[in-house]
Formats: structure tokens, C-alpha cells, sequence
């Protein structure tokens, strides 16, 4: 009788399966707490002795950040800096600037921002990627978004312009009117300023380099 | 073929990842190697029932 082949034999696929799937499935529970350490968000605390985390704080909204590169890691990396005011304050709280983003990202669920934008990558491809919007120079003192809404700020331009995107003609794909509150618009507008802080291991790629993102100048 | 590690939060598959000795590569290694043991276990087991 001719020898069996080692393919045709039903143990050797037997024991290849069993090695694979067990071997899978610990990967992948092993990268499931894994990637719950490194999502996992920071505190106020971590902020203040200005250790960083990929995902900082809530209390991130009381600092400036800026996107900088990093020619270690090859990529911009969202910095955070000093104390900057945020709608008047720069002292928001643990508990308020958790509510706040609670309310934006509510929010965002709500009025189905993903519908139009991607939101850490993940939404529809029709309006611009917001996962680094608060960083977006058209918003920042020298672009266009604070004459053209007639605020001081970013985050009041933010917000009025999310109250009615209508009246500002920005884009081609013009944004509509989804009866955002003031309220709303400035949880949204926190919502979107804590995201910018998020190392997202530079993602959306070459965002630093594009003047004005969002106008697409 | 190892490289600083520049990672946010340090753990082991940012470890891994670094460089050209990539995931995907070490994972392909870890799971092909016991497959080519196996296959060499059955070929014998199937000499000796002859």
C-alpha cells in the first residue's frame, strides 16, 4: 500500500485548527486589554504633572493644543500646552468638562454628524474628517471662520457657526442647519477640542500641512 | 531590525511593531512554525502505521 500523504490526512488539518484558532483567539483577547490600557483615558491629574496620555482628560479643554512634528515618531502629534481660556474660563472641572463632552458627544450621536464627516476615521466620506478640526487654521486667528461669524474666539466661531452653518457658505458641500442649540454647540465644540488632543498616531495623515482643511485652500 | 521605540503608552505590540519585524510578519512566524512541527509529528505517525 502506498504511503498516506501527510495533506491528505484529516489529524494534520485537525490539529493545524485547533492550533490556529486557540492561538488566535488568546492574541486576541491578550490585544483586547491590550488596547483597553492604551485608549484608556487620563485625569485631570495626568494633565497637571503633564504626563501623556493617547487619550487625555477631559480638563484637556482648559489647555491650548497645538499639532506639532514629531521626527522621532515621523508624524504630527497633538501637543498640549499652557492654559488657555475656553469659553471664558480656564478652570472647567473634572465634572463639568466631563459633562460638557458627554454633551457634544451625545450631540454628535444625536444630529448623526457621521452622516456627512468621519469622526476618528469613521463615518461617510461627504464633509471634511473632524477628528482634528479644533486644530484647523481656518478657525485660528489668522484664517477666516472668526471675521466671517464675527467672534472672538475659536470656540465661539465654532459654536456659531454650528448654530447656523446656513449663513456661512463655506464649502461647496454646504453644512445645513440641524437646530443645534448654543448649549449643544458648546459641548459639541468641547467634544471637538478634546478630540483634536487624541495622539492618533497621525492620523488623518499630512493634516498639519493642509492650510485651512476645511475651506480646502 | 530593531528601532527606539516611540510609542505613547509602551506595551508589547508597540514593541513589536517597530521597524521592519512587523506584526504581521511575527505573528505569520508563530503560528506557520508549530504548523511545520505538526506536519513533520503526523508524517512520522503515518511512517510507523505502515
Amino acid at each position: 500500500m502506498a504511503n498516506k500523504s501527510v495533506w491528505s490526512d484529516n489529524r494534520f488539518w485537525q490539529r493545524s485548527a485547533t492550533w490556529v484558532t486557540g492561538f488566535a483567539s488568546v492574541l486576541l483577547i491578550w490585544l483586547t486589554f491590550d488596547t483597553s490600557v492604551q485608549i484608556a483615558m487620563g485625569n485631570d491629574e495626568d494633565l497637571k504633572n503633564g504626563v501623556t496620555k493617547r487619550v487625555p482628560g477631559p480638563t484637556v479643554i482648559n489647555y491650548k493644543i497645538t499639532y506639532e512634528m514629531d521626527a522621532k515618531r515621523g508624524h504630527e502629534v497633538p501637543v498640549i500646552g499652557e492654559k488657555e481660556n475656553f469659553f471664558g474660563r480656564d478652570d472647567w472641572s473634572e465634572e463639568e468638562a466631563g459633562a460638557l463632552l458627554h454633551l457634544g458627544k451625545l450631540g454628535s450621536q444625536a444630529k448623526n454628524c457621521m452622516d456627512c464627516h468621519t469622526l476618528l476615521g469613521n463615518g461617510a466620506y461627504y464633509a471634511p474628517d473632524l477628528t482634528k478640526a479644533w486644530l484647523d487654521p481656518a478657525w485660528g486667528p489668522n484664517g477666516a471662520m472668526q471675521a466671517l461669524t464675527a467672534k472672538e474666539t475659536k470656540e465661539e466661531a465654532m459654536a456659531e457657526f454650528l448654530q447656523h452653518p446656513d449663513r456661512y457658505p463655506t464649502h461647496a458641500r454646504m453644512m445645513p442647519d440641524l437646530g443645534i442649540t448654543a448649549k449643544e454647540a458648546k459641548g459639541l465644540v468641547a467634544f471637538l477640542k478634546h478630540m483634536s488632543s487624541i495622539d492618533t498616531n497621525g492620523f488623518p495623515r499630512n493634516f498639519g500641512h493642509m492650510q485651512g482643511a476645511i475651506n480646502g485652500k | 531590525m530593531f528601532e527606539a521605540f516611540t510609542d505613547v503608552v509602551p506595551s508589547f505590540f508597540g514593541w513589536l511593531n517597530q521597524g521592519p519585524l512587523t506584526l504581521t510578519i511575527f505573528l505569520h512566524t508563530v503560528i506557520i512554525l508549530p504548523m511545520i512541527w505538526i506536519y513533520f509529528q503526523e508524517k512520522k505517525r503515518l511512517e510507523n502505521e505502515n
